[in-house]
């Protein structure tokens, strides 16, 4: 299972613990806290594994993947206040529907962003589906660091990686292609999970018994994920991505319903 | 590659191969004493001692430090790459993204 996990994530730019989490405790019986822990470890094994084959290859766009970082790391810190402003029942519900509309808003535009130069943050990488190289510039930086502080929020909030919510804000928004946005977003992910991980660790709901066999499942994954990104067309990553999207939406709603808590 | 690009993955090979050595050490640590994998880490205080013992819990929890550490590790290098490059803006980037990692350490154990 973590070695099916590994792959997806690495493969999407996404964590996986709204899935991951459900799982471990509903079928595995695994305590809940103990559950987070673990796929909080997951997702930083993915990240790491993941970033040794998208960085040799220029996928990861490290500066724009930074610049974001500092507005997720600070949503996710301002997640606790924010957990006492608003119920966080009707907040599942919100971001389920959120989901959807992404996943729908993905597959009504079908393929990927015509990638186009800006003057911000430019990059580019060679992608070898479509044998060319692809060079792009970031949109909408201010709006999309904006979100991004929101995005950050929500997984300090709901305790889930955020990567479902980086990556349209990149794609979608930012006008960056998918395959660097999957692995700039696999990038952030790692940080965010590593800063939460730390906090579990000081608590005691770390449990080897089972976060390692995981991370290695994980790690073994994740070194194929993403060379199926490399070589998957970017359309092709995109449906999968809208499908992720649409099961990530239900499990929201399960949990807002009070399923697998 | 690009030298943030080469550091950052060498950082990142590093860690994942340092925290897998120690899981499978600790692993077959456990294996031969038959005891199977133990429940709960080892809190950071014991952890000198019971890596000295040697018990296998220890092993793997060093190994799940390692793993969670590597990002942290992987951000401030990355910091001080772009001091090497003069690149002002985004030292103050990075500094900061670790400046609020820390800093969620330091709330987070209130």
């Amino acid at each position: 299972m973590a070695f099916v996990a590994g792959v997806f994530g690495s493969m999407l730019g996404v964590g996986g613990g709204i899935i991951m989490v459900p799982m471990l405790s509903l079928a595995f019986g695994v305590p809940i806290k103990v559950a987070i822990a673990t796929s909080i470890v997951c997702v930083i094994a993915t990240s790491s594994m993941a970033q040794t084959t998208f960085v040799s290859r220029g996928m990861t766009n490290i500066r724009l993947g930074m610049l974001l970082e500092v507005a997720t790391a600070i949503g996710a810190v301002a997640g606790g206040v924010t957990a006492v402003l608003v119920d966080g029942r009707v907040l599942q519900f919100c971001f389920a529907a959120l989901l959807a509309y992404v996943a729908w808003q993905m597959n009504r535009r079908g393929g990927d962003v015509t990638p186009a130069r800006t003057g911000v943050l430019e990059a580019a990488y060679y992608d070898p589906a479509s044998r060319r190289d692809v060079e792009y510039g970031v949109r909408r930086p201010r709006l999309g660091f904006v979100l991004s502080l929101g995005a950050g929020n929500v997984s300090g909030l709901l305790g889930v990686g955020g990567g479902a919510f980086k990556v349209p804000i990149m794609n979608l928004l930012m006008g960056v292609p998918l395959k660097a946005t999957i692995a700039t977003s696999n990038l952030m992910i790692g940080v965010t999970a590593a800063a939460g991980a730390a906090i579990f660790y000081g608590r005691g709901y770390m449990d080897p018994y089972y976060a390692v066999p995981a991370a290695l499942g994980i790690l073994a994954g994740a070194r194929l994920g993403p060379r199926l990104a490399v070589r998957l067309s970017a359309r092709a990553l995109g449906m999968i991505f809208q499908v992720v999207l649409a099961v990530f939406a239900v499990m929201m709603l399960l949990r807002g319903v009070g399923l697998g808590q | 590659m690009e030298p943030i690009e080469r550091a950052i993955r060498w950082i990142l090979l590093c860690g994942i191969a340092l925290s897998v050595a120690l899981m499978a050490a600790g692993l077959l640590l456990g294996v031969a004493r038959g005891a199977g994998l133990p429940r709960g880490v080892v809190p950071l205080a014991e952890l000198p001692r019971a890596l000295a013992a040697p018990r296998p819990a220890a092993y793997l929890s060093l190994g799940l430090i390692v793993l969670i550490g590597t990002p942290f590790v992987r951000v401030a290098g990355s910091l001080v790459v772009f001091v090497r490059e003069r690149d002002g803006r985004y030292v103050l980037v990075t500094a900061t993204v670790l400046f609020v990692m820390c800093l969620g350490l330091v709330l987070g154990k209130v």
